[in-house]
């Protein structure tokens, strides 16, 4: 950030926005160019001059207006800082020296934790690691740090060496507990955010594994369908290829696909006849009337429907092929219908006759049946049945 | 003297396609693409029937339906869907419209189904006929026309042929009746699923949100 000089302003008012108490010490700090910390400190170490800091605090807030300001001024100028630091610190001797101090241990030790504090959780500072780490983190802020860790670290001994005369308690002791105390007050900010980074980072992650499954999903499906309408010049062809994607889509999108695993036959009907649309590119048109789980005895009735589609789809020589379920009670039945070219149940070519004899040899093995009916020039229509 | 038709659908890709292939059959006399222009012109045009889109903003094709039936009873709606929604196409049903066929349909079966609306029968896609078969299945619950809420067991074999991709025709062959008798047949359905107060039909609808 370009340091720029702001003016003095003797503008004195109270901050609405980022205040502690009123936005007495921010509004000051706004008109003295420095961080708000420091004032605040200031305020923390008067007042344990026999309250002088509440009484300034109560004056200041009297005298002054609240301004909305659009945001506090960014402080910059480290020379009036110090020059400020070294005002306030000759006005705090002045007034030991004058014997108002109530104690000095109190007021020194005051005075070295709010200062200390402020020095460590000024935005501006590197934070401990950054500044250990980065060669290139600006020596002020480095300078800043060791003050602020100098003079908690000062604070603290005097707090312990207080209490110990106080309670009689070992100093060492209370120094190491509330050095640790010191340390997890000015470390905990900047471990705070570490750790927000993280999590920050983390969800970033989530969002871009979810991108990256949803572009994998849109390019295994609909951009390789894209491709392949682009190369067809074969409406037929094209018109089975936006249909199949279509129901895909829709099924990924509304979540009709069962997630894991199938457990409806409606379901398990509507994707073997999915399969059957995309191998052999003829229009199955499914209806469903009633559902019923997936046992052994339905799973045979799915693979045997499969296999008359199959059929349909390869020698009826139709653009269109149908597909109706209808659970009735215990009973289940299907129907694989085309208007194609039908045949003479008599006279079948022996391929032919294999598959549909595995059709029956499917069925009945669970105990169903199987009734095929064709006119030849008009179609075939096969029915499955289970009856419990 | 062709058949007056007007086109409602928000997709225009759809609409211009449709029209392509139904201009040389009917009088296409105008088509909208939203709800409010659809209602004023067919009030305007009098078209004979109306090609209407389920999903659509602003009330969908159902909108369409009631906003015209309310002054012109006369005005037959055709609904043309992409969705399979059950329950989107039973409340069009319900709202007064004729028959329900998917998009896919065939381009022929398309203007057959234009000129059966037209003659006051009702156009059921296998998927339709599914949709009601499932609607009505089950115990009938004493009501006070149960008349009306359930489907003899004539109309349970039509729709069940119809579902299984049969036309009219080849149903009444199959059922040794005649094309006429499917027709009573497929229209006294109509009439049961838009006056049912099966409570089971909303049930249905709802637990099949998407189908």
């Amino acid at each position: 950030m370009q340091p720029t000089a702001t003016a003095w302003s003797l503008d004195l008012h109270r901050r609405r926005s980022d205040r502690v108490v009123a936005g007495v010490a921010g509004g000051i700090a706004d008109s003295l160019g420095v961080r708000d910390g420091y004032v605040r400190a200031a305020f923390v170490t008067l007042l344990t001059i026999w309250g002088l800091g509440g009484l300034l605090y109560l004056l200041f807030w009297l005298a002054t207006y609240e301004k909305v300001e659009d945001r506090p001024n960014d402080p910059v100028e480290n020379i009036r800082a110090i020059g400020l630091g070294i005002s306030f610190t000759g006005l705090l001797f002045l007034l030991g020296a004058v014997g108002l101090w109530p104690s000095a241990v109190v007021v020194l030790t005051a005075a070295a934790l709010s200062f200390g504090t402020a020095a460590l959780t000024d935005p501006s500072s590197p934070g401990p690691f950054a500044a250990l780490m980065n060669p290139e983190v600006e020596k002020v802020g480095k300078a800043r740090l060791v003050l602020g860790i100098g003079l908690l670290a000062g604070g603290i001994i005097m707090f312990s060496a207080a209490i110990g005369q106080v309670f009689e308690l070992s100093v060492v002791f209370l120094a190491v507990f509330l050095t640790g105390l010191g340390v997890f007050v000015a470390f905990g900010p900047w471990v705070r955010r570490l750790l927000g980074d993280l999590s920050a980072e983390r969800s970033e992650r989530i969002r871009q594994e979810e991108r990256a499954e949803v572009a994998a999903h849109l390019h295994d499906s609909v951009l390789q369908t894209l491709a392949l309408i682009q190369r067809s010049d074969d409406p037929q062809r094209m018109a089975m290829l936006a249909r199949h994607q279509e129901s895909e889509l829709r099924d990924w999108l509304y979540g009709t696909a069962p997630l894991d695993g199938v457990d409806l036959v409606s379901t398990a009907l509507k994707q073997a006849a999915a399969r059957v649309e995309s191998d052999f590119q003829i229009p199955i048109d499914v209806v469903t009337v009633g559902d019923v789980a997936i046992d052994e005895r339905t799973r045979a009735l799915v693979f045997a429907a499969a296999e008359a589609m199959v059929n349909a789809a390869k020698h009826s020589e139709v653009d269109r092929i149908s597909l109706y379920l209808e659970v009735e009670g215990d009973e289940v039945q299907v129907y694989v219908t085309d208007q194609g070219r039908g045949f003479d149940l008599e006279q079948v070519p022996s391929d032919r006759k294999g598959i549909t004899e595995s059709i029956r040899a499917r069925m009945e093995k669970v105990g169903g049946e199987v009734a095929i009916d064709s006119i030849a020039g008009e179609g075939t229509e096969v029915m499955l049945k289970l009856a419990p | 003297m062709s058949i007056k038709v007007y086109l409602v659908d928000d997709h225009r890709l759809f609409l211009s396609g449709v029209r392509a292939e139904l201009d040389s059959d009917f009088r296409i006399v105008g088509a909208a693409y939203d709800v409010d222009t659809a209602i004023d012109e067919i009030r305007a045009l009098r078209p004979a029937v109306v090609l209407v889109d389920v999903h659509m903003p602003d009330g969908g094709g159902i909108a369409v339906v009631e906003g015209v039936t309310e002054t012109n009873p006369d005005v037959k709606f055709l609904a043309l869907s992409v969705s399979d929604q059950a329950e989107d196409v039973i409340a069009m049903i319900r709202a007064g419209a004729r028959g329900y066929v998917t998009k896919t349909i065939e381009p022929d079966d398309l203007a057959d189904a234009i000129r059966r609306i037209d003659a006051g029968d009702a156009v059921f896609s296998p998927r339709l006929a599914g949709f009601v078969l499932d609607a009505f299945a089950g115990a009938i619950p004493s009501d006070d026309d149960p008349e009306l809420d359930q489907l003899t067991s004539r109309e349970k074999d039509v729709l069940r042929l119809i579902a299984r991709g049969f036309a009219y025709k080849q149903v009444a062959r199959k059922l040794n009746i005649s094309i006429k008798t499917v027709e009573t047949h497929v229209s006294s359905v109509l009439r049961k699923l838009q006056l049912s107060n099966r409570h089971e039909l909303a049930r249905w609808a709802s637990k099949r949100r998407i189908v």
